[in-house]
């Protein structure tokens, strides 16, 4: 029916233009939600959720009490839902569907489907007509067909989505979010939303989270804080540390970091009534042996802890360190990596170097040259950043081929000068290109750094 | 026995009064004298001057160390200014050079963070570790290199890093004369770098002179390097040990003056330039000693015997000047 149409019938309808992406990102929302039941959640079509809640019943207090505890939730944040409880994936999707809250126990999905109609079974519309118009009109109809013909005239996906559904097969179940290997949690009865009640929690939940890790004997690599909003919103705080870290105290800073940078972009609403900290990733924690006076040997450590806070504020980008990397171009020659991702370099810099300058420009900045002394010389003049400077003493040049092997065979050939001004100000200028090779390109010259 | 305290008294309460003129701690000084009276009760004096806690960084220009006193406050914040941008490269040259004398005297390796604002690395470019190291000495694994967004970002991680002892020295690099920086934030520096032992360096490029909590605030300007030093003597018109130009420009003990600076990397050491003396002579040898290397060689001896009168030995062992190859010869080198 056109809007037309349905405008002429009900003069008074409110029309809204469909918006998938926006209804996707509310069935996102409502995944991270559901977070707080298992950690096992997945999406399914466009209005689903699955859950996988093995293991995780007994901390609801049984079945029942889950699923109530949930759609009474979901009830006063404004939705309506069905929901169904079976043991295979299949027949909950049809008990939600086709029956209301329900239960199924195990062993009781032949019971629940065999009445339903086709599209219980998570068929495609085409071959349910196909079924249809040979006179299978129920999914019950279906299980007691001969297996072989139907196999070989609809497809081998029936059969798989009625095994699915009885429990035959095992069907896999993809979560949205990579499982943490080791998490804690606390329920609140009176929500936080303060950031220092929100620290203390983590230095509680980091202290009970110091014990599972010291059980595996290992620390923290990448800690992740959920914060579950009383009206559903979720926020997710995840810092890295550059090693492993399990000591409470220092977790503590982390957060603090993230927290104290984040402040304006959490919206602690009506309060958070559910924490979560969880481990994303892990690695074998090294015990060190401190000295008899209680202090540490390791002096490496509060510098990573400073690092680490940096990165936790700033960003990981804000703390870098330098890697000799091995290529003969400058830009290239040293690396500056995030401090966590640095790791220990295996080898320096070469030992003979020719002359570099202690600083030097991210991106060359073009000069304008007028005249040099003979063509393939230094420049008399330059003219940087609109300034004119007069080249008082020159040397060079050094010529720093490209490399070939990433650049290509034409690109064009570098000549280094180390000039000073008149002043005494000392730079790294280069020419890039040769005077005659082609008609065409002109020679250009280039700022790449500064000498003390 | 009486007697004696009071005298006591009275000393304390006179060099909390001396402490107060010379604008440091008092407590720091009465614990000094606290832990020291059971040997001895001497206050350490150079020149007529106390020496800050903390000890002395001496910078090697001799008429400059004279005019501070032996040399920069080692636990202190120092200012370093650069009055152009485009003059980063001697400024940061300098900060550096003294950097690389603390690290020096550092028995055990502790990295240097160096951290400046994203405007500042746009504007004069990132440190380039190859020629820290190749220049300074400082190696890439002894350095940190922080780069905060903006100015608030870099002085909260200046004040984080002032306290911690294990970095050999902490470098802020800044640009301009900001409002943020003012007396309160150079205050908070110096504490800290106070209480951890270590100096941290404020260098400022292109900003004047502000009130400031350092004790000392050096202005650098690039300086003509210095000749190259060969077998043959200086080679002209060659670019060889970095000059800058230092100038006092806010000290306890000073006046203002100036001085030429010559930065000597192969003995890691700062210079002054003389007029009568125009470029840094090198003590040992004519040609550089290994660097880089653990072992330095000993110095040349003085082994004397059958040197020819009147002729220069080194030169008779050269070849005449004829015989240079034609880039050896004065002229534009290369």
């Amino acid at each position: 029916m056109g809007i037309a149409d349905a405008r002429a019938m009900h003069p008074g309808i409110d029309i809204v233009e469909a918006d998938p992406a926006a209804d996707r990102q509310l069935l996102e929302s409502l995944a991270d939600w559901c977070d707080r039941y298992t950690p096992l959640v997945a999406l399914d079509g466009k209005a689903g959720l699955f859950l996988d809640i093995t293991g995780c019943v007994h901390l609801f207090g049984g079945e029942k009490r889950l699923l109530d505890d949930m759609l009474a939730r979901f009830f006063h944040q404004g939705f309506e839902v069905r929901a169904g409880l079976a043991s295979t994936a299949g027949a909950a999707w049809a008990a939600a569907r086709f029956s209301g809250s329900l239960i199924v126990e195990p062993g009781q999905e032949a019971g629940l489907i065999g009445p339903l109609p086709l599209s219980a079974l998570r068929l495609e519309p085409a071959t349910c007509a196909s079924l249809e118009s040979v006179g299978l009109r129920t999914a019950g109809a279906v299980m007691a067909a001969p297996r072989a013909p139907l196999a070989r005239r609809f497809g081998k996906l029936l059969l798989m989505r009625l095994d699915q559904a009885l429990g035959r097969l095992e069907e896999a179940l993809s979560p949205r979010l990579p499982v943490a290997p080791l998490s804690v949690e606390r329920q609140l009865a009176e929500p936080v939303s303060s950031t220092a009640d929100i620290e203390s929690l983590v230095t509680l939940l980091a202290a009970t989270l110091k014990v599972s890790l010291e059980r595996r004997e290992e620390g923290a690599r990448m800690l992740q804080l959920q914060l579950f909003r009383v009206d559903g919103a979720v926020s997710r705080i995840a810092v890295g540390t550059s090693r492993p870290l399990r000591e409470p105290r220092l977790v503590q800073k982390l957060f603090h970091e993230r927290l104290a940078a984040l402040e304006s972009d959490i919206d602690a609403g009506y309060g958070f009534d559910l924490v979560r900290l969880s481990v994303l990733a892990a690695a074998r924690f090294e015990m060190d042996q401190g000295d008899l006076a209680g202090g540490t040997l390791d002096r490496g450590e509060d510098i990573a802890l400073l690092a680490d806070r940096i990165g936790a504020r700033l960003g990981k980008q804000a703390i870098l360190r330098p890697v000799a990397v091995q290529s003969h171009l400058p830009e290239r020659a040293v690396a500056l990596l995030p401090f966590a991702e640095a790791g220990n370099p295996a080898a320096g810099l070469p030992a003979l170097m020719a002359e570099r300058p202690i600083r030097l420009f991210r991106h060359p900045e073009p000069l304008d040259v007028p005249a040099t002394e003979v063509p393939e010389g230094p420049p008399l003049h330059f003219r940087w950043r609109r300034a004119l400077y007069r080249v008082a003493r020159a040397e060079g040049p050094e010529r720093i081929a490209p490399e070939w092997w990433r650049e290509g065979a034409d690109a064009p050939v570098r000549n280094y000068f180390r000039v000073e001004d008149a002043d005494g100000r000392r730079y790294w200028l280069y020419r890039q290109g040769l005077y005659g090779a082609t008609q065409k390109s002109v020679p250009r010259w280039f700022m790449h750094g500064l000498f003390a | 026995m009486a007697t004696n305290a009071a005298t006591q008294g009275t000393v304390f309460a006179l060099r909390r009064q001396i402490a107060k003129i010379e604008g440091r701690l008092a407590e720091r000084l009465e614990e000094r004298s606290g832990e020291a009276a059971a040997e001895s009760d001497i206050v350490l004096r150079q020149h007529g001057i106390a020496v800050p806690a903390g000890g002395l960084l001496p910078t090697g220009v001799e008429d400059l160390d004279r005019a501070l006193g032996g040399g920069l406050p080692k636990a202190a914040l120092t200012e370093i200014h650069g009055t152009q941008t485009r003059d980063a490269g001697a400024a940061a040259g300098f900060a550096l050079a003294l950097v690389s004398m603390a690290l020096k005297q550092r028995a055990d390796r502790a990295p240097l963070l160096w951290i400046g604002t994203a405007e500042i690395f746009r504007e004069a470019a990132l440190p380039y570790a190859a020629g820290l190291q190749a220049r300074f000495g400082i190696a890439p694994e002894d350095m940190l290199l922080s780069e905060a967004p903006k100015l608030a970002d870099a002085l909260w991680i200046a004040e984080e890093a002032a306290r911690l002892t294990t970095l050999s020295a902490v470098l802020l690099e800044l640009r301009g004369n900001p409002q943020a920086l003012d007396l309160t934030a150079t205050r908070r520096l110096h504490r800290r770098a106070q209480a951890g032992g270590r100096p941290v360096f404020l260098l400022r490029q292109s900003a004047h002179a502000e009130p400031t909590a350092a004790p000392v605030r050096l202005i650098v300007s690039p300086a003509p390097a210095g000749l190259r030093q060969t077998a043959g003597g200086a080679l002209a018109r060659s670019i060889g040990p970095p000059g800058f130009s230092v100038t006092i420009g806010k000290s306890r003990t000073a006046l203002p003056g100036q001085f030429i600076a010559e930065w000597n990397f192969d003995a890691r050491s700062l210079q002054q330039r003389r007029p009568d003396r125009p470029s840094a002579e090198n003590p040992l040898a004519v040609v550089s000693l290994s660097q880089r290397r653990e072992g330095h060689a000993a110095a040349a001896g003085t082994v004397v015997a059958l040197q020819p009168a009147g002729d220069d030995a080194a030169a008779r062992h050269q070849p005449p000047r004829e015989q240079y190859a034609t880039h050896r010869r004065a002229g534009r080198a290369g």
